[in-house]
């Protein structure tokens, strides 16, 4: 294969990369803090992308403008979902079958809900630079993934900023790390909880946003993004930031460019493959690599 | 002693009497098929259909296409049954299959068990009409395919199972034929080179040995350089498309589903790919695609079992019906199957005179619907129970419109072939 065309395939898996760094942040800052695996991540992304949509068909707004919306809409809906259902589960240090069932009832009925106010068609947000493409030489970058991969790692940047800098940031990394201790030192956890919840829906939201300026989608949207988010948290080590984009880039990476030697048919056999070695080798994520090169040196 | 033994005998006796008794009560409704009641008012088709999931779209024409002909049956008063010597209306029996295969066989087998139907009419796509093709013979009630054409359903010796759409690898033979009259016609060079992706399911394999069967009988006409099957669904096409890029073919034909191919077209153009000739088997001039796409689908061309275009003037009635019945016009062959299913069925049972299940089970063999919708108005089914009618070619055009350019006979435009770049 060409260089040109490798590169091509390289940059390819770094734009899809940041998009599933994006859609994946939100599960794991709520199962930082909460131990929720929160299933119904994949109903709120569809919900992000039908928001998206009708603020761009209804007042003709830019999708990219309708994302920057959708943070603070869904930051406010996550909380009022928490508020109604999540405060009720007992906190627990380990993911507890209840939220689990929780969140899985709270997926098909807001997939109900998106059948019962948009229909079952297929929809999609096309505008001027949908089919725009970049050229750098002999490589081509289509315009509207730059687009997605710069709004998915600015997001990702002030996520960052936020929780190093900010007392509420520090708050959920503190509760990350060990929820009684942060309790003894004086952090509300219920009132990191909802807002953290708020947060992780907030990024869900924009997500989705984001995704349906490069898929068409229905209420059944998600599913294989929530089934890729699993892995991208699995390989991340489950409740770290630096942990999820790594895994996003492998996930991509493997995705992407082991199309090159086998049928593209096995692609979801190569992420489960990728979500059953990481359980099984590296139950901690790549970190845990590092970690044990550290020591090692 | 011996009258306790004796007695514990007698007891073990009544218990697996009893407990037999119970079994045979517990099976007589579903194992015996033919009992669908004759004293009824009414006659209950069972109808499963996708109304949510990934193929709730073409579930819902379907649906809409089953009720329009119950509707226009029933208005002229139901379907004559001369054992009872009077009409009866049809009543649609619905269940949503969610569009997931395990729920779909389990509805087809609660329909043919509980609901006294007399048919169940339903099975779309490929993968769940597939899940439900083994519950005809097992519960002896007619089931008509409305939307799955996989050769697989229909050669395995299946008595109670019928389809009204044609095979799918008889889409991909025709697609090919068509490619080899614009050969033919000076449109397209010989020893044109083809890359073929098939999604992961039967209809895949199917559209691809179709293509291939026509390129082996007319050899030198075209080959194929690249066959990838990939995945129903998958949010992902760039690593198969680049790897179709990269062999340089000229004609690029795919086998997907509504959704795989926005997705798969979407990533095609931003990809700035160009091919003289580009299908997507059986998708092509929806309503939806051609909105999430605009003017990049323009050229794309489709082989389907139908089209509102078709110039009988029992379609363009139907188009007309169909219209005063949804809103809107059909924008694809979806409803159309169903709807002669549905009449072929009604057909079937004034045959059969009858509401047993075998007899209309023998009326559906030799049902002979004179003005089907269908290309060549003739619905028929085969010995394996699946109708062979042959398949129209539509391309998208500029502007939302869409010609039929293949067969010449019902053809509303001419080919445009290569596609402009």
């Amino acid at each position: 294969m060409p260089a040109a065309d490798v590169l091509n395939l390289l940059i390819a898996a770094l734009l899809l990369a940041g998009l599933y760094a994006a859609m994946s942040v939100g599960m794991t800052i709520i199962y930082g803090v909460m131990k929720i695996v929160n299933l119904a991540h994949a109903g709120f992304m569809m919900l992000g992308a039908y928001f998206v949509l009708e603020l761009h068909e209804r007042l003709g707004m830019d999708p990219l403008i309708g994302v920057l919306f959708a943070f603070p809409v869904f930051f406010l809906g996550g909380m009022l979902v928490y508020w109604l259902l999540v405060r009720w589960i007992p906190m627990s240090d380990q993911p507890t079958l209840a939220s689990l069932l929780l969140m899985f009832g709270l997926w098909l009925v807001l997939q109900n809900i998106g059948y019962l106010v948009w229909g079952n068609s297929d929809r999609a947000i096309l505008t001027a630079r949908t089919f725009r493409t970049v050229h750098l030489g002999p490589i081509l970058i289509p315009y509207i993934r730059l687009v997605v991969f710069a709004a998915a790692a600015s997001s990702l940047a002030v996520l960052e900023l936020a929780l190093r800098k900010t007392w509420f940031g520090m708050s959920v990394r503190a509760l990350m790390q060990n929820q009684q201790a942060g309790r003894i030192v004086g952090i509300h956890v219920e009132r990191t909880a909802r807002r953290t919840f708020g947060l992780g829906t907030a990024f869900a939201g924009a997500a989705g946003g984001l995704l349906a300026m490069l898929y068409s989608f229905s209420p059944d949207f998600g599913r294989p993004f929530l089934l890729r988010s699993f892995v991208i948290i699995v390989l991340g080590g489950l409740e770290s930031f630096s942990g999820v984009a790594v895994g996003a880039l492998i996930l991509a990476l493997v995705e992407t460019l082991s199309i090159l030697v086998l049928p593209a048919g096995y692609q979801p056999a190569i992420a489960f493959g990728l979500l059953v070695l990481a359980l099984v080798v590296l139950p901690g994520g790549v970190a845990t690599l590092f970690q044990k090169r550290q020591r090692l040196a | 002693m011996m009258e306790n033994a004796k007695s514990a005998q007698l007891m073990q006796r009544a218990a697996a009497f009893g407990l037999g008794l119970l079994t045979i009560l517990a099976l007589l409704p579903s194992g015996c098929g033919n009992r669908a009641k004759p004293g009824t008012a009414e006659i209950r088709i069972g109808v499963i259909l996708p109304m949510t999931g990934r193929e709730a779209k073409p579930g819902q024409y379907q649906k809409e296409g089953i009720e329009l002909a119950m509707q226009q049956i029933n208005q002229k008063g139901g379907v004559f049954v001369r054992e009872l010597d009077k009409k009866l209306p049809l009543r649609e029996v619905f269940y949503d299959d969610g569009s997931d295969q395990a729920r779909s066989a389990g509805l087809v087998e609660r329909a043919m068990t509980s609901d006294n139907v007399v048919a169940v009419l339903g099975g779309y796509s490929t993968a769940l009409g597939e899940a439900e093709s083994v519950m005809p013979d097992r519960y002896q009630t007619p089931w008509i395919t409305t939307g799955a054409a996989a050769s697989t359903i229909f050669s395995r010796g299946y008595q109670w199972a019928f389809g009204t759409l044609s095979p799918t690898d008889l889409l991909g033979y025709t697609t090919a034929q068509f490619l080899g009259t614009l050969v033919d016609g000076g449109k397209l060079r010989k020893g044109l080179r083809v890359a073929l992706a098939l999604e992961n399911t039967d209809h895949g394999v199917d559209y691809g040995n179709g293509i291939r069967k026509w390129i082996e009988e007319h050899p030198g006409y075209f080959q194929v350089v690249f066959s990838e099957k990939f995945d129903l669904g998958s949010p992902d096409f760039s690593g198969l498309l680049q790897k179709v890029k990269n062999v340089r073919a000229d004609i690029f034909l795919a086998d997907a589903h509504l959704q795989d191919y926005i997705t798969m077209h979407r990533q095609y153009t931003q990809m700035g790919m160009y091919h003289q000739m580009l299908s997507y088997g059986a998708r092509g001039p929806e309503r939806d695609a051609r909105k999430a796409m605009g003017d990049a689908t323009n050229y794309i061309f489709a082989g389907i079992w139908w089209s509102k275009d078709l110039p009988y003037p029992q379609a363009k009635r139907f188009v007309e019906d169909y219209k005063t019945f949804t809103g809107r016009e059909p924008d694809s062959w979806y409803p159309a199957t169903a709807y002669d299913a549905t009449r072929a069925l009604g057909a079937a049972i004034e045959k059969a005179g009858s509401l047993n299940r075998t007899a209309i089970r023998d009326a559906l063999r030799s049902t002979d619907l004179k003005d089907s919708l269908l290309p060549g108005q003739v619905l028929r089914f085969g010995k394996n129970g699946q109708v062979n009618t042959p398949f129209v070619i539509v391309q998208n055009k500029p502007d939302g419109k869409t010609d039929i350019i293949y067969p010449q006979d019902a053809a509303t435009g001419q080919a445009i072939a290569p596609k402009p770049k």
